[in-house]
C-alpha cells in the first residue's frame, strides 16, 4: 500500500528552459521515512513542493493516500491535501504561543487533549504557554513538528529540517525526529542535501541530480552499492577506478588488478564500468597487493585522511583516497600496502 | 420530423459552442497560470490590488490623455513662450537647492558621525528635526523674519535680503529639505565598515585623503540618492514656492488652473511629468550602483577624528544651521501664536478647520491601510509581471505633483462622477492617491520580516490563502501598517496643493487656512495652525529616523 | 491577542465605512430636482472671487439670521472659471464677483438665471443685468496709491500709461494680469486703445513693475510700508491702508483726469444667480436678504467701497463715483470681451508672472 505516489511527474518554471523536475516517478510505502537527497538544485525542494501543492507539475499524476492530488484535469490546493509540513526555517507564528502554533487548524474538537498529546510526543510538556522566541533551535524544531503532527496527517514533509541546527543537536534531533514519526505513524518526505541525516534517518533514499532520480534504495544500498559516479560520489567519499567487467561476470578488472565485485547490475562480460571503493574499504596489508606512497594526509581525531599515489606498472598516475586508523603513524613518502574488502565495492555505470 | 431535425441542430450547436467555451476557458486558465509561474493568487484579492492601483494611475493617466487633446496651437504657443522660461526656472533652483542641500547634509552627516562634536547623540536627531516643519511653513516664518515688514526691517529699518527671490525661495528650501541628505548619509556612514578606513590608513593615507578617496567614493550612492529625492521635492513643491512668489512649473500649473484653464495646465503638467520620469530613470540607475557599501558582518564602529583647534568653528557651523531651520522659525511661530491666541485666534472656526483636517487625513490614513495590504501582498508573495506593474502604477500619484493629481481628479470626478466632486471624501481620495505608497512602503517592510514560508505552513494546516492573509499575515503586520497609517496621516494634514484646488465650499483644513492668512499677511491667525501641524509631525518622526 | 487584533481590524474597517458614507452625505445636494419646483434645502453655496475678510462677515450674518448653512468657496478670480468648468455639475448657488465683466461673462454663457429680487428697484437700472441674473452693489475706482514718505503728490504719474515708462521702472507694485479688477481695467483699456497699444502697454509694465503680487492686499500693504513708491489698486484699498496702525501715510491719484484724457475706470463688485442652483430657493432668499438696505451698506462698508444705491449713505473717507471723471466704457460691455482680454494677457504672459 503506497501513500504516496508519483507518476511521471515533470515541472519547468516558467522562464526556465530546464526542467527542474523531470519524469519523476516514486512510490512510498504507508509509514516508511524517505530521504530526497541531492545537491543543491537537484530537483529535490521541488519535489517536495509539489507534493505539498504549493507548485503544480506540467505533466504526470500525483496521488496521496490514494486520491490523486494533482495531474492533467485535477488539481487540489495546497490547504486541502491534508499534509503535514515542517519548514527549514520552521515557520512558527510568532504571534502565537506553543500551545496555539501547535492547535492552529486543528478543527476537531479534543483540542487541547491532542495538543497536549503531540507535546507530550515531542517531549515538551509544560511548554505550551511559551511564545517562539523563548523557545532554542531544538524546541522550535520540535513545535513545527508537533504541529505538523497535531491534525494525524498520512503524509509528512520535511524540507531541509536539520540545517539550522548546530553540529551536537543535530545528531540528537536526527534519532528524535525518525522515533517520533515511527510512533506517530506518519508516512514521511524529507528533503536534505546532508547525506549523513539521509542514512541515519531514512528508510529509503531517493538521489536526485538536475531533476532527474539516480538512485533509489535503503541507505545501505545506496552507500554500500551506488548505481553510477554521481551517487558514489555524492553520497560519501569514494574512489572511482576504471575498469572492464571480468569473465566470471563477479570480478572487475582494473589497472589495481582484478577486484571481486558481489554487486554487478548483471553487465555483461567486457563491458567498461568503474568500480567506486570507498575509503573506508582500503586496509592497510603487509600482503595487500595494492602499493603506494603517502604524499598528503590529514589527521581528523577519527582517522588518518590519507592520499596514496599508486605504484603502477603501465605508468599512469592514479590516486586513491584512504581512512586509516589513527592510531598509525605515518609520514609523507611512507610506502604502505593496501588490501581492498569487497563489501565496500561498487560496480558503477561508466556514462 | 423538421422539428426533431432543427432540435438536433440546436443541440449540436450547443455542444459546438460548450466546446468552444471550454477550449477559451482552457487557454485562458493556462494563460493565467503561466503569467503567475503557476501560482496564481487569490482571485478577489488580485482584483481588489489591481483596482487600487489603476484608482493610483487613473488621475496621471487622463492628465497626460487629455494634454494630447490641448490643440497644436496651445502646444506651440506655450513650447514658444512659457515652458522654456519655466523649465529654466524651475531646473536652475532644483540644481541649487540639490547642490546647498548637499553641501549641508553631508557635511553635517560627516560631522556628527566621524568627529568628536560634543553632544553628538543629541545632533544626531536635532539636525534632523527641521523634517517636522513643512516647508511652507518655513517659508511662512522666513517672511516673517526677513519680508520687507519683517522683523529685520522693524529692527534695522531695512531688510539686507528680498526673501522674495529665486534666492529666498532657494534658502528656504534648501534649510527645510537638507535632513533628508542629512539622514541618508547618516545611515550610509553608520554602516560603512571601519575596516575600510584602516586600510586605507595602513596603506599611508592621511585623513584628509581618507576622506575624499575612501569615505566620499563610498557614500557616493547615497548622496545620490538624497539629491534625487530634494530634486524631485523642489519640481513638486508648490506651497514655499508661491509663498515666496516665485514660479516654478507645479505653481504654474497651480495658477494656469487657478484662472481654470486646465488644457494649458494639462499641457504644462505633461512636461513636468517628462522631466520627473527623466529624474527618477536616473535615479534607477544609479540605485543599481548602491549596493557597495554593504559590508560584512565584522562590523566595528568607527574611530573618532579629533578635531582640535577646529572643533570650536564647526560647532558654531552646526548651531548655526540648527538656529536657522529649528529655533528661528519655532521662535516666530511660538511669539505670532501667543499674539494670535491672545486675540481668541483658537476660536470655533479654528477648531472646525482643525476637525476637518482630521477627518479627511483620518479618513486617508484608514483608507490607506486597507488599500495598501492587498498590493504589498501580493509583489511579496507572487511575483510576476502583473504585480510589479500593479505595484509601480501605485506610486505615480506619489512621485509626482499634488497639482497634478489635484488636476486629473477634477476631469475626472466633476464629469463622470460627480456625487463624489466637491465632497470631503474626493480630498481624502487625493490624500489616498498621493501617498499610499508611504503606508505600502511601511505594510512592505514588515511583510518581508515574514518568511513565505510562515504562509505556506498555515496553507499546510488547511488554511485557503485569504485565510491565511487574515490569520497570520495581518495579525503579524498589524504594527508596521499602523504606523503607515500615521505616517499617511501626517502627510495628508500638511498636504497644500491638492487640498487647494480640490476643498468643497465651506471645507478648510488647517493648512488651507496657514496660505489663506499667509497671502493676506495675517500671520498672528496663521501660526497657530502652523504650530499645531508641527506638533503632529513629530510623532512620526521616530519613525523617519529609523528609517533612514 | 489574536481575537483582539482580529477585532481591532474589523473595527478598522467599520470606521472606514461609516466614515466614507459620513463624508460623502456631509455636504451631498440634491441635484437631479429638474424642473419639479425648487426643494427646500438647508444650505446655500456661495462662490465669491472677493476678499474673504470682506464677504466671510456678511455671509455669517446672512447664516445666524436666515439659519441656512453658508458653505462658501472665497477661490479668488479662480471661481469664475469654475462655475464654468462645473456647468453640468453645478455646485454654486450665488457668486460673488469683484468684477461686472466677469458676471457679465457668465451671463452671456448662459450660467446665470435671471429672478427678480425684492427691493431690486433700489439698483439703478444700468447697474442690472438686463435679465436681472446679477446686479452690482458696489463700485470702486482704479486709482495709484503712493506713499508719501517716497514721493510728492507732484512728482506722481498722473496717467494709467505712465507705468509703461521706463521712468517708474522698479518703482511700483501691481498685481498680476489675471486677477479679476485687472481684467476689466485691461478690457477698458483696450476699448480705449485697441489691442496693439495695449499689448505694447502690457510688455512695458510687465518690464517696469517692481513687484507683481497675487493680490491687492499684498500692494496695498507693500507700498504703505515704503517698498515701492506706488501701486495700482482699486480706492478702497487706499481708504484701508488710511485706517492701518502704521504704515498709513499714503495719498491717492485719480487716474487721467485731465481735459482730454479717457477718466479713470471704475468697476463694480455684485452678486449674480447661478443656472441650475442646487439651493434655488435659498438662493433667491439670499438675494432677496443682501438688497435689504442694512445689508447693502454691509456688503460694501465692509471694504470700505461706495454703494451704488445713493440711498445708502458712504462711509465717511470714501470718494463718491460723482466726484472724478469716470472712462466711458459701459460695465456691461466688459463681459462680452471678458474672454477676449483674458487671451490678450496671456498672450503678454503677465497672467503668470509673480516677482
Amino acid at each position: 500500500m503506497y501513500d504516496i505516489q508519483l507518476i511521471g511527474v515533470s515541472k519547468t518554471y516558467t522562464g526556465s528552459n530546464e526542467a527542474a523536475v523531470k519524469e519523476l516517478s516514486l512510490n512510498v510505502e504507508r509509514g516508511s521515512i524517505v530521504t530526497l537527497l541531492g545537491p543543491s538544485g537537484c530537483g529535490k525542494t521541488t519535489t517536495l513542493r509539489l507534493i505539498a501543492g504549493f507548485e503544480r507539475a506540467n505533466k504526470g499524476q500525483i496521488i496521496l493516500a490514494g486520491k490523486t492530488v494533482s495531474d492533467k484535469n485535477t488539481w487540489i490546493p495546497a490547504e486541502k491535501r491534508g499534509i503535514g509540513m515542517v519548514f527549514q526555517d520552521y515557520a512558527l507564528f510568532p504571534h502565537l504561543n506553543v500551545f496555539d502554533n501547535i492547535a492552529f487548524g486543528y478543527r476537531e474538537s479534543d483540542k487541547v487533549k491532542r495538543v497536549l498529546e503531540v507535546l507530550d510526543l515531542v517531549g515538551l510538556n509544560g511548554y505550551e504557554k511559551r511564545y517562539i522566541h523563548e523557545l532554542s533551535g531544538g524546541q522550535q524544531q520540535r513545535v513545527a513538528l508537533a504541529r505538523a503532527l497535531a491534525r494525524r496527517p498520512a503524509v509528512v514533509l520535511l524540507d531541509e529540517p536539520f540545517s539550522n541546527l548546530d553540529a551536537d543537536l543535530r545528531v540528537a534531533m536526527r534519532l528524535e525526529v525518525k522515533r517520533i514519526i515511527k510512533e506517530a505513524g506518519a508516512t514521511a518526505i524529507f528533503v536534505s542535501h546532508d547525506q549523513k541525516d539521509a542514512l541515519a534517518i531514512s528508510d529509503q533514499i531517493v538521489v536526485m541530480r538536475k531533476g532527474i532520480v539516480q538512485q533509489i534504495g535503503t541507505p545501505r544500498e545506496i552507500y554500500q552499492y551506488p548505481e553510477n559516479k554521481f551517487v558514489a560520489s555524492f553520497v560519501g567519499q569514494s574512489n572511482l577506478i576504471e575498469g572492464v567487467i571480468g569473465n566470471d561476470l563477479n570480478t572487475v578488472v582494473t589497472s589495481l588488478g582484478t577486484i571481486p565485485c558481489q554487486h554487478t547490475h548483471c553487465l555483461c562480460e567486457g563491458e567498461e564500468v568503474c568500480i567506486s571503493i570507498r575509503p573506508d574499504s582500503l586496509e592497510m596489508d603487509e600482503n595487500g597487493h595494492i602499493e603506494g606512497t603517502v604524499i598528503q594526509f590529514t589527521y581528523t581525531g577519527e582517522a588518518i585522511d590519507a592520499v596514496i599515489a599508486l605504484d603502477q606498472s603501465d605508468g599512469t598516475s592514479q590516486k586513491l583516497l584512504v581512512h586509516i586508523h589513527p592510531e598509525e603513524n605515518i609520514k609523507i613518502g611512507d610506502h604502505l600496502r593496501f588490501k581492498i574488502l569487497p563489501n565496500f565495492v561498487a560496480v558503477v555505470k561508466n556514462e | 420530423m423538421n422539428n426533431g431535425f432543427l432540435e438536433e441542430k440546436k443541440h449540436k450547436r450547443e455542444i459546438q459552442v460548450r466546446g468552444f467555451l471550454r477550449t477559451f476557458f482552457s487557454i485562458g486558465i493556462n494563460f493565467w497560470n503561466r503569467i503567475w509561474r503557476g501560482n496564481a493568487p487569490d482571485f478577489p484579492l488580485f482584483i481588489f490590488a489591481s483596482v487600487t492601483s489603476a484608482l493610483m494611475g487613473l488621475p496621471i493617466i487622463y492628465v497626460i490623455w487629455r494634454s494630447a487633446f490641448a490643440g497644436k496651437d496651445r502646444w506651440v504657443r506655450l513650447l514658444d513662450t512659457r515652458i522654456p522660461t519655466l523649465l529654466w526656472s524651475t531646473l536652475s533652483l532644483g540644481v541649487i537647492v540639490t547642490i546647498f542641500a548637499l553641501i549641508i547634509g553631508v557635511s553635517l552627516a560627516w560631522l556628527v558621525q566621524r568627529c568628536n562634536i560634543p553632544g553628538r547623540k543629541a545632533m544626531q536627531w536635532l539636525l534632523a528635526l527641521p523634517l517636522v516643519i513643512p516647508p511652507y511653513v518655513g517659508a511662512v516664518t522666513y517672511i516673517i523674519i526677513l519680508g520687507p515688514r519683517g522683523w529685520i526691517r522693524d529692527w534695522f529699518g531695512s531688510s539686507p535680503f528680498n526673501i522674495y527671490s529665486f534666492w529666498g525661495a532657494a534658502f528656504v528650501l534648501t534649510m527645510f529639505t537638507y535632513p533628508y541628505v542629512f539622514l541618508i548619509t547618516s545611515a550610509a556612514l553608520k554602516k560603512m565598515n571601519r575596516s575600510f578606513e584602516e586600510a586605507a590608513r595602513a596603506q599611508g593615507l592621511t585623513s584628509y585623503e581618507i576622506l575624499w578617496k575612501v569615505n566620499l567614493p563610498l557614500l557616493r550612492p547615497a548622496i545620490g540618492a538624497g539629491a534625487i529625492l530634494i530634486f524631485l521635492y523642489v519640481l513638486s513643491d508648490f506651497g514655499a514656492i508661491a509663498m515666496l512668489r516665485y514660479n516654478t512649473f507645479t505653481s504654474a500649473i497651480y495658477y494656469q488652473m487657478g484662472s481654470y484653464d486646465n488644457l494649458s495646465a494639462t499641457v504644462l503638467s505633461m512636461v513636468l511629468i517628462l522631466v520627473t520620469l527623466i529624474v527618477l530613470w536616473i535615479e534607477a540607475r544609479t540605485r543599481k550602483k548602491q549596493k557597495y557599501y554593504q559590508t560584512t558582518k565584522s562590523y566595528k564602529k568607527p574611530q573618532l577624528y579629533q578635531l582640535g583647534f577646529w572643533k570650536v568653528p564647526v560647532l558654531l557651523y552646526m548651531l548655526a544651521v540648527f538656529f536657522l531651520s529649528v529655533v528661528l522659525p519655532i521662535t516666530v511661530l511660538i511669539y505670532w501664536s501667543k499674539l494670535g491666541i491672545e486675540a481668541g485666534a483658537l476660536d470655533q472656526r479654528f477648531w472646525a478647520y482643525g476637525w476637518n483636517s482630521i477627518k479627511v487625513s483620518g479618513l486617508a490614513a484608514l483608507a490607506c491601510m486597507v488599500l495598501a495590504l492587498p498590493i504589498v501582498y501580493l509583489k511579496s508573495r507572487y511575483k510576476s509581471y502583473f504585480t510589479i506593474f500593479i505595484d509601480k502604477l501605485s506610486y505615480s500619484g506619489y512621485a509626482l505633483p499634488g497639482v497634478i493629481i489635484a488636476l486629473g481628479m477634477i476631469f475626472i470626478f466633476n464629469q463622470y462622477i460627480p456625487w463624489l466632486y466637491n465632497t470631503p471624501t474626493l480630498l481624502a481620495i487625493a490624500y489616498v492617491i498621493r501617498f499610499l505608497p508611504q503606508s505600502m512602503q511601511s505594510a512592505d517592510s514588515s511583510l518581508n520580516l515574514i518568511s513565505p514560508s510562515i504562509d505556506e505552513a498555515a496553507r499546510s494546516l488547511g488554511f485557503a490563502p485569504l485565510k491565511v492573509l487574515f490569520k497570520v499575515i495581518i495579525p503579524l503586520i498589524t504594527p508596521g501598517v499602523l504606523a503607515g497609517g500615521a505616517l499617511v496621516f501626517v502627510s495628508a494634514i500638511k498636504e497644500l496643493p491638492a487640498t487647494l484646488l480640490l476643498r468643497p465650499p465651506g471645507f478648510d483644513t488647517l493648512a488651507v487656512r496657514i496660505w489663506v492668512e499667509t497671502s493676506e499677511s495675517v500671520y498672528h491667525l496663521a501660526a497657530p495652525a502652523a504650530l499645531l501641524i508641527i506638533l503632529v509631525s513629530i510623532v512620526p518622526l521616530k519613525w523617519m529616523l529609523s528609517k533612514y | 491577542m489574536f481575537k483582539k487584533k482580529k477585532i481591532t481590524i474589523m473595527m478598522l474597517i467599520a470606521m472606514l465605512v461609516v466614515a466614507f458614507t459620513a463624508c460623502s452625505t456631509d455636504t451631498t445636494q440634491p441635484q437631479d430636482q429638474g424642473d419639479v419646483a425648487p426643494n427646500e434645502t438647508k444650505e446655500l453655496v456661495v462662490y465669491s472671487t472677493r476678499n474673504e475678510t470682506f464677504v466671510q462677515p456678511l455671509l455669517d450674518k446672512f447664516e445666524s439670521e436666515t439659519g441656512i448653512k453658508v458653505l462658501a468657496l472665497h477661490g479668488g478670480d479662480a471661481v469664475i472659471n469654475k462655475i464654468k468648468e462645473e456647468g453640468r455639475n453645478v455646485q454654486a448657488d450665488i457668486v460673488i464677483s469683484n468684477d461686472i465683466g466677469a458676471l457679465e461673462h457668465l451671463r452671456l454663457e448662459g450660467f446665470l438665471q435671471g429672478y427678480e429680487p425684492n427691493g431690486i428697484e433700489a439698483i439703478e437700472e444700468r447697474y442690472i443685468a438686463e435679465d436681472m441674473s446679477w446686479f452690482a452693489l458696489s463700485a470702486r475706482a482704479r486709482v495709484f496709491m503712493y506713499n508719501k514718505d517716497l514721493i510728492t503728490e507732484e512728482e506722481m504719474p498722473k496717467s494709467i500709461l505712465d507705468l509703461a515708462d521706463e521712468k517708474w521702472k522698479g518703482e511700483f507694485a501691481i498685481t498680476r494680469g489675471g486677477n479679476g479688477s485687472m481684467i476689466a481695467h485691461i478690457s477698458a483699456l483696450r476699448n480705449e486703445w485697441g489691442d496693439d497699444k495695449t499689448l505694447e502697454w502690457l510688455d512695458g509694465v510687465k518690464e517696469n513693475a517692481g513687484a507683481i503680487t497675487q493680490g491687492h492686499g499684498d500692494v496695498r500693504r507693500a507700498v504703505g510700508a515704503g517698498e515701492f513708491k506706488f501701486g495700482l489698486v482699486n480706492n478702497y484699498y487706499y481708504h484701508q491702508q488710511l485706517r492701518e496702525p502704521n504704515d498709513n501715510n499714503v495719498g491717492v491719484i485719480y487716474l487721467d483726469q485731465a481735459e482730454n484724457e479717457m477718466g479713470t475706470v471704475v468697476n463694480a463688485a455684485g452678486v449674480g444667480f447661478v443656472k441650475g442652483a442646487p439651493n434655488e430657493l435659498n438662493g433667491q432668499r439670499f438675494l432677496d436678504w443682501i438688497l435689504q438696505p442694512e445689508n447693502q451698506r454691509e456688503f460694501s462698508y465692509a471694504s470700505l467701497e461706495v454703494p451704488i444705491n445713493p440711498a445708502i449713505e458712504a462711509v465717511g473717507e470714501a470718494a463718491k463715483i460723482s466726484d472724478f471723471k469716470v472712462q466711458s466704457m459701459p460695465l456691461r460691455e466688459l463681459g462680452k470681451v471678458w474672454a477676449d482680454t483674458r487671451n490678450l494677457i496671456e498672450r503678454s504672459g503677465l497672467d503668470l508672472e509673480i516677482r
